[in-house]
């Protein structure tokens, strides 16, 4: 579990790494085509929407991994440690039902909406398929990193 | 279903109180309501198809952008040149100090979109000088804590985007250049109140800078105040949109960073990417939910419910903008800024145009009322970072405080009743046209 | 008593609530209560609410939304038969273009959408697009030469401006006005009434009705709603439907003429140009497309213009 997990990490940081590199280059090369070459690209404002979709998607199961999401804890830091951490498990299932329902069957049904009756995106007219993947493939990293923050012993994260 | 608005509510509250991470909360309130009148795979692929729409949008792309800008800049030593800049103008008059820590705060917003960015790079500066030069550190804390909120309305600005987004099609440009008056006047009211409050203190005046050391340090802050002119005059003059702008910005910030003031190495590209992945993708997980919650408010009509509910305390505007403000400061003071915004838009924003307010200048009364949220107990990300970058404690931070809130305050009602302040300068640069 | 409540037909679009789509859907919710006794309802939700046009496509195709109206522009990703309506010129005037929208042509279009898990109810008219300039007027083809055009996202779009030499700029229609402004476009294309309300002809002064494309709009309903209808639901919604339609044909006429005068007291210089120079401009890219899979349809079309 413990090394999949290490690959895991270093997988989706490098991931978001490339994907924000690529959308700074391609909104760049729009300005530049549109003010330099004044034959704006058509496709770079598509590829840029599509990369943001990706990263932000994906990113998210990266800040819940490193658990920098928002969040409250007026009322749970009132609690005893033991209540504390059955609620943290309580909310960590609720994530996993969230990712896994949503993200993961509902990403699924939007992806084969999308491969068949199909549909194309307009500039590029790539399947959408390709866009909703992302929230299967975030889903099911979130369920993963969800199962390994429960099963992580108690000493562990103090 | 009639109760589907106060199921949605009661379910979210229930889940955030349980420190369930806000977007999934909304998600989960959001999924719980929508199964009560869609059946369930409908339901689960609408939420999702959703969140990924709510993505889809080109202008979303500046927030990464003036993330990474500013993640460049926080740590490529642009914020000590605005300091001695600002230090070579203001320096010398009453309260100086204070001044110019209100001033390079302000400054700082100019170039980057994040309060809590702001906080940290001129707090850690400024908090420790004014201490040595016999300023109270708490009070010292109090005035970079307000200050810093005043780049929430100067541009770049992410929350404007995101306001932008939810409010479905206020011009970004048009908010980015709304957002500059009522900016500078909170910072002029924060710096009258330093001023009264250093001369009452007797805080000590420094003198005057000789010219020549003046002209130095203008031209050593140049770099960065032209990033300022650059994305003012680019947005303005229309050479690029707000998205555009940040993409500048960061490669601007890039060749400052890395190539002439040298403080950034190329090993270090990839942790600051990361980062910017990371800070990004909060927020667009937060948009995200929040188009889909959105979506059921308006399937069930509930934003209309409110508006009647309203309207029906009174019949007078004046009273119902400020129960508004009063109940914004009251959410602003429990939660972030972007969650509000995005939860907020689309209950309150049919209140205000039926009162005749414009998208324009309720966005911008909106993130003037949640910027005082962000540096207000008992949930305040400014005031956190405000407190470990000062090494102090909220309850030291309050009472000064409370004058710099009441200056916030004076200015969001001028904001609020009168529009012109918000609407005048856009309309002047042809951005606006009601 | 679950007979009782009424069936909710939950319609979205994107125009606002003074269009002429709008109150024929409004028109459309009273005929439908009244053809069902009050067992049918339609519930609209206008200004976007629900989405944009694509999104609300896919909410159809999920089942969370009844029916929507959508421009034949939003379908081309679901249906490439739609593309068909993008290419300039194809209509040679308004009977044309009627007559082709209601006759078999028009049929077995809307009938390509039924794979699509939606089902292409009815047309409704846009009116036709032309070019409306900031500096000077497009008199004929080559005034487009080097000027920067704003364009809907379509490769069609870009296709048309390309083929007159011009830059195709794509942009989002909010940000419209204040590119205009700004001069960052030279220009831009739309309807009478679309120009009128985005007040861009405060700006854009010089409007061409070159009538360059004919884009319509359809309304589309789920399948998963008018399969779980019943024989009798689905004839009250049709015959509605169809009110709808004549009641909306009459109502853009209305706000074409209205909106050309109101430009023309406002000041607009609006020209009627010899088309003949725009129709040859044109003809290479329709030579283009005639070896498409558009080809046949775009053939199809063109043998009706004998028939006017
Ligand atoms: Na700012
Ligand atoms: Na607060």
């Amino acid at each position: 579990m413990i090394p999949l997990l290490v690959w895991l990490d270093k997988a989706l940081s490098r991931l978001l790494v490339m994907l924000v590199a690529a959308i700074v280059i391609c909104v760049c090369w729009q300005v530049l085509s549109r003010y330099v070459t004044h034959t704006p690209s058509a496709y770079t404002e598509e590829i840029a929407r599509f990369l943001l979709i990706w990263s932000g998607i994906l990113g998210a199961a990266y800040a819940y991994r490193t658990g920098a999401h928002l969040g409250l804890d007026l009322l749970v830091n009132q609690f005893s440690t033991l209540w504390r951490r059955r609620i943290e498990m309580l909310v960590h299932i609720l994530v996993l039902m969230f990712s896994l329902l949503v993200m993961v069957v509902g990403g699924i049904c939007l992806m084969a909406l999308a491969i068949d009756p199909g549909q194309y995106s307009s500039a590029m007219e790539i399947n959408m398929a390709w866009v909703y993947a992302v929230l299967p493939l975030s889903g099911s990293l979130m369920a993963v990193y969800a199962l390994a923050a429960l099963f992580t012993p108690f000493e562990e994260d103090q | 279903m009639e109760y589907s608005g106060l199921i949605l509510l009661g379910v979210f509250l229930l889940l955030l109180v349980l420190h369930v991470p806000i977007s999934f909360s909304i998600g989960l309130a959001t999924l719980v309501t929508m199964l009560l009148s869609i059946d369930f795979m409908p339901a689960l692929t609408t939420l999702a198809q959703r969140m990924v729409d709510g993505l889809n949008s080109f202008a979303l792309l500046a927030i990464p952008f003036f993330v990474l800008s500013g993640v460049i800049m926080g740590r490529g030593g642009i914020a000590r040149r605005l300091i001695d800049f600002a230090m070579a103008y203001i320096g010398m008059l009453p309260g100086g100090l204070a001044l110019v820590n209100v001033a390079a705060c302000t400054l700082f917003g100019g170039i980057s979109g994040s309060a809590v960015a702001t906080t940290s790079a001129i707090g850690s500066f400024m908090i420790p000088e004014m201490e040595k030069k016999g300023y109270d550190r708490h009070f010292a804390t109090a005035v970079t804590t307000a200050s810093a909120t005043t780049g929430m309305v100067i541009p770049p600005s992410n929350i404007l985007i995101i306001f932008a987004i939810a409010s479905g099609g206020v011009s970004i440009s048009a908010l980015f250049v709304a957002g500059y008056l009522p900016g500078i006047l909170v910072s002029l009211a924060l710096m009258t109140v330093c001023a009264i409050f250093a001369k009452t203190r007797g805080y000590p005046v420094i003198a005057a800078l000789p010219i020549s050391e003046v002209v130095k340090r203008t031209w050593s802050a140049l770099p960065a105040l032209v990033l300022i002119v650059l994305v003012m005059g680019g947005i303005i003059s229309g050479i690029f949109t707000a998205t555009e702008a940040g993409a500048i910005a960061v490669v601007y910030s890039l060749i400052l960073a890395m190539g002439v003031y040298r403080q950034i190495g190329r090993q270090e590209l990839s942790s600051v990417l990361l980062k910017t992945a990371e800070v990004t993708s909060i927020v667009m997980m937060l948009i995200a939910v929040s188009s889909a919650m959105s979506w059921i408010l308006a399937y069930e009509n509930i934003p209309e419910v409110i508006t009647q509910v309203l309207l029906g305390i009174s019949d007078n505007p004046i009273i119902i903008l400020l129960i508004i403000n009063l109940m914004l400061l009251f959410v602003g003071a429990f939660m972030d800024m972007t969650p509000a915004v995005l939860i907020f838009t689309p209950i309150l924003l049919p209140v205000a145009e039926s009162l005749g307010m414009t998208p324009l200048h309720f966005g911008i009364m909106l993130v003037m009322n949640l910027s005082i949220g962000l540096c207000s107990p008992p949930v305040g990300s400014v005031l956190f970072v405000g407190c470990s970058v000062g090494k102090t404690s909220i309850a030291k931070v309050i009472p000064p405080l409370l004058p710099l809130y009441a200056a916030m305050f004076f200015v969001l009602m001028i904001v609020t009743y009168v529009p012109g302040v918000s609407e005048w300068l856009p309309t002047m640069a042809g951005l606006y046209n009601q | 008593d679950a007979q009782d409540t009424p069936r909710i037909i939950r319609v979205g679009h994107t125009l606002d609530t003074s269009h002429s789509v709008h109150l024929a859907l409004e028109h459309m919710a009273g005929q439908l209560a009244d053809y069902s006794d009050g067992k049918m309802q339609i519930k609209l939700y206008p200004n976007g609410q629900l989405g944009s046009e694509r999104a609300m496509v896919e909410l159809l195709q999920i089942g969370s939304l009844s029916m929507t109206k959508v421009s034949a522009a939003s379908l081309e990703g679901f249906v490439p038969q739609m593309k068909v309506f993008g290419v300039p010129y194809l209509f040679r005037s308004d009977q044309h273009r009627w007559q082709v929208l209601e006759s078999s042509i028009g049929q077995d279009i809307l009938n390509a959408t039924r794979s699509a898990r939606f089902t292409g109810m009815a047309y409704m008219d846009a009116g036709s697009r032309s070019f409306y300039m900031t500096q000077d007027p497009v008199n004929r083809p080559a005034d487009v030469k080097g000027k920067k055009i704003r364009v809907m996202n379509s490769p069609m779009a870009v296709q048309l401006i390309d083929a007159m030499q011009g830059a195709a700029t794509p942009l989002g229609w909010g940000e419209l006005y204040a590119a205009l402004q700004q001069g960052v476009v030279d220009g831009a294309e739309n309807n009478p009434p679309s120009y009128y309300s985005s007040r861009h002809y405060e700006i854009a002064g010089y409007y061409t009705l070159n009538e360059h494309a004919s884009i319509p709009d359809v309304i589309i309903a789920s399948n998963h709603v008018l399969n779980s209808l019943s024989k009798q639901e689905n004839e009250w919604l049709r015959r509605a439907m169809k009110d709808a339609v004549n009641k909306q044909r009459q109502l853009w006429n209305e706000a074409e003429q209205q909106a050309l005068m109101k430009l023309a007291r406002a000041g607009v210089s609006i020209s009627r140009p010899d088309k003949t120079p725009f129709y040859q401009a044109v003809e290479p890219l329709h030579q283009q497309l005639s070896e498409t899979n558009l080809g046949p349809l775009i053939k199809r079309i063109k043998a009706m213009r004998g028939e006017e």
